[in-house]
């Protein structure tokens, strides 16, 4: 499954939001990916996230798959939307 | 021997070396100190920390650039270890958005140990900025740590500063 955000916050997905994300996608056991753009890349991987360079007013994707996809998607919102990263 | 021989023999040696050298010129800290919890807390990854007191970041690391931040205040590099590595300089610099930033390679460029990567313009930075504390993150060590073996001042191309474990 998957869903799109706009990204809110001034610095885009720079280091701190970044880890949050790619902490929360870690703990569930869907693949779960990050699209911006044409690139997508693993949302674990805190490497592969920062390496978009995802700008304040970027519309990105994620998607997961698998048992938990579902339980990742809502807690990657809840992430999302707490930290004031996007909506 | 003639003098072009010793500089041949160097640079050599310099592209096969492995492990990890220091990249900054400075005072080097156990990442526990970098003032942000996303490093000092090792949220991603282990690693260490280096307060500049030259305004050049070097590669610690044979390897590959993976990726340049488009602020121009981190980069990622590869190592031919397999070790990826962020090298994010001060805290809170993506709001410089590059200024004072200026990269020497591009992304997918082979990088020796101790070839410049970058240069901060410090006292342009310094006043803009929180702090200067350069943190140098192993994002992909999985159980493994980082144990250094000196702190306080190191220059650039210093080798045994630490030990993964």
């Amino acid at each position: 499954m998957e869903k799109n955000f706009k990204i809110i916050d001034e610095t885009g997905l720079h280091a701190r939001p970044a880890t949050v994300l790619v902490n929360t996608a870690s703990k569930f056991g869907a693949d779960i990916s990050l699209t911006y753009g044409d690139k997508k890349v693993n949302l674990k991987s805190i490497m592969g996230v920062m390496s978009l360079g995802v700008q304040q007013g970027a519309e990105i994707t994620i998607t997961a798959d698998g048992d938990d996809a579902e339980a990742a998607i809502a807690a990657l919102t809840e992430t999302i939307v707490s930290q004031k990263l996007g909506q | 021997m003639g003098i072009m021989d010793l500089f041949k023999k160097k640079k050599e040696s310099t592209s096969d070396k492995k492990g990890i050298y220091a990249p900054i010129t400075g005072r080097l800290l156990p990442i526990t100190e970098v003032p942000d919890p996303v490093f000092s807390q090792k949220m991603m990854g282990d690693g260490f920390a280096i307060e500049p007191t030259e305004g050049k970041v070097y590669s610690p690391v044979s390897g590959k650039v993976l990726n340049i931040f488009p602020t121009k205040h981190a980069i990622a590099l590869l190592s031919d270890e397999g070790h990826e590595i962020l090298i994010h300089f001060g805290m809170d610099t993506v709001a410089l958005k590059g200024e004072g930033f200026e990269t020497h390679v591009s992304e997918g460029a082979s990088v020796s140990v101790d070839d410049l990567l970058m240069t901060v313009d410090l006292d342009a930075v310094r006043p803009k900025v929180p702090t200067l504390i350069t943190p140098i993150v192993f994002t992909n060590l999985n159980e493994k740590t980082i144990e250094l073996q000196k702190t306080g001042p190191v220059t650039h191309g210093e080798a045994n500063i630490l030990e993964i474990k």
